[in-house]
């Protein structure tokens, strides 16, 4: 909620605006609900009309308006974290163009520009990245058994999109244009890297512990856990060919079935 | 039953809006919500070891564009409403009923994907209704046509749900009599292979330059460890 608070207000202050704080929250309230249309056509066009909806009817007279939403509601596409960022700038940019400053793109161009290389780097720092991480160190509260481990994830995940979506969108109001400059001086293709790399470094940690536990626990000894790489490494390269993950779990599960009833079988005629 | 399976279908429809209509707060992980699920049934540690099999089963598979992942929210969320129904029905526990759920739910899955698509093919029709609404300069019903397509969101995730819950309700009664000893030789270990196979699909997928040697540094650092302590 601080985080939101600040995110909000912070950067706004000293500003001149022609659009008020509670439109502007209005507006961020309906970027919760920009994907509520996707669709093949325009993917998060209808959203973005929608959430820019109440800026614009502060901007434009009741005429003029339905020409302007209908640019809005064309094909549009960034992750739903960086989208925040795209409208405040957007709302800036309109204001820029009615109080008369010239800008340097016409805005849909600027639209478009920005949005596919923010995706870009949305899905490699948030899905690529923190979200297996996010996931990796949940899991490990969750193989030992503590029902907080949901609870962690979700708190783990959402403090850095909750930034996203509260600051940088204030940030996109406040700076309009030079919004990209914010995005390209934070380095967050790099930073994407080192997330994905982090998150490799824990599910190794991760799948370590609970090799260890399974063999701990079925009184194996726990040096053979090391042979668990041979195979995990094996299923990495064959999924790197492409091969479908439905299709990886059934080979790898049917194998284990099979071994499991072939050991019973040997178990039980050495009892005889 | 019916109640329980009611009670499943609510988890199911808001997790499921989550994933993509709104919020992506990320309730709609399996991790999350097949614990939310199980705990609204009364018994959340069936939903968190479902939900630690199936979180990192496709993680990999990233929602990029125009990609439609497989349904990870619905399959964890029925194989716990099943397992926890079922369990009952069949006075059946433990880790082999579960494993059959989720042998049931994971390919039924599939078919959420479709749902998926097809919510996302419908929605296509909104676009013409918005542009329509708003050179007849009707906002209002040019608002209402985006919220509309939560419903199509909506009810992609409900049959999702459904088709996974009839599928194991029509076919976990009859092939758990055959399976449960099968099972329980090896269930221990097919439990440990779903997320380690989730992982080798993110150690192929992650597009890092070291994920391997990084992986089997940290694997064999922390293996040590615990061996040691």
């Amino acid at each position: 909620m601080c985080l939101l608070l600040y995110g909000l207000f912070i950067d706004v202050v000293g500003v001149e605006m022609k659009v008020s704080w509670q439109t502007r929250l209005h507006i961020w309230f309906r970027l919760l609900l920009l994907q509520a249309s996707w669709n093949f056509e325009t993917l998060q066009g209808l959203g973005f009309f929608y959430a820019l909806l109440p800026g614009m009817r502060k901007l434009y007279s009741k005429e003029k308006l339905p020409e302007v939403c209908l640019k809005y509601t064309g094909y549009f596409n960034t992750h739903v974290y960086f989208a925040p960022l795209v409208a405040g700038a957007v709302l800036r940019l309109e204001e820029d163009r009615i109080s008369g400053t010239a800008a340097e793109v016409e805005i849909d161009d600027f639209k478009q520009m920005v949005a596919a290389p923010y995706a870009a780097i949305g899905d490699a720092f948030f899905w690529g990245g923190l979200r297996p991480l996010a996931a990796g160190i949940a899991l490990f509260l969750a193989v030992k058994g503590i029902l907080w481990a949901p609870l962690v994830f979700v708190l783990l995940y959402n403090i850095v999109p909750i930034w996203f979506r509260t600051a940088f969108f204030s940030r996109g109001y406040r700076q309009g244009l030079k919004s990209v400059e914010f995005i390209q001086r934070h380095k967050l293709p790099d930073l994407a890297i080192h997330t994905k790399e982090a998150a490799v470094v824990v599910l190794g940690g991760l799948s370590a512990f609970m090799v260890f536990s399974q063999l701990t626990q079925h009184q194996v000894p726990s040096w053979l856990g090391m042979l668990t790489l041979i195979p995990m490494v094996m299923l990495g390269l064959v999924a790197r060919k492409g091969f479908s993950t439905l299709l990886l779990v059934i080979i790898t599960v049917s194998s284990i079935f099979l071994i499991g009833l072939f050991w019973a079988d040997v178990v039980h005629l050495i009892a005889f | 039953m019916v109640l329980s399976l009611f009670l499943g279908s609510l988890v199911s429809l808001i997790c499921g809006l989550d994933r993509v209509a709104i919020l992506q707060i990320m309730i709609s992980r399996p991790i999350v919500a097949a614990p939310l699920a199980a705990l609204v049934l009364g018994e959340p540690l069936v939903g968190l070891q479902i939900g630690v099999m199936v979180e990192l089963l496709w993680l990999a598979r990233l929602p990029v564009g125009a990609a439609v992942p497989p349904d990870d929210t619905q399959v964890s969320i029925a194989s716990s409403v099943l397992a926890i129904t079922l369990g009952q029905t069949l006075n059946a526990s433990g880790g082999e009923l579960l494993l059959l759920c989720l042998f049931i739910a994971v390919p039924l899955g599939k078919f959420g994907q479709y749902f998926d698509r097809y919510a996302r093919q419908y929605n296509v029709r909104l676009v013409q209704r918005v542009d329509s609404a708003l050179k007849r300069e009707s906002f209002l019903a040019a608002e209402g046509q985006h919220l509309r397509g939560l419903i199509s969101f909506s009810l992609s995730s409900l049959a999702s749900y459904a088709i996974i819950i009839l599928g194991g309700l029509l076919i976990i009664p009859v092939l758990w009599p055959y399976v449960q000893q099968s099972l329980s030789y090896s269930s221990a270990w097919m439990q440990l292979a779903f997320p380690l196979v989730g992982i080798a699909v993110i150690l192929g997928t992650i597009n890092v330059s070291r994920a391997i040697t990084l992986f089997c540094a940290s694997f064999c650092m922390a293996f040590l460890l615990m061996w040691l302590v």
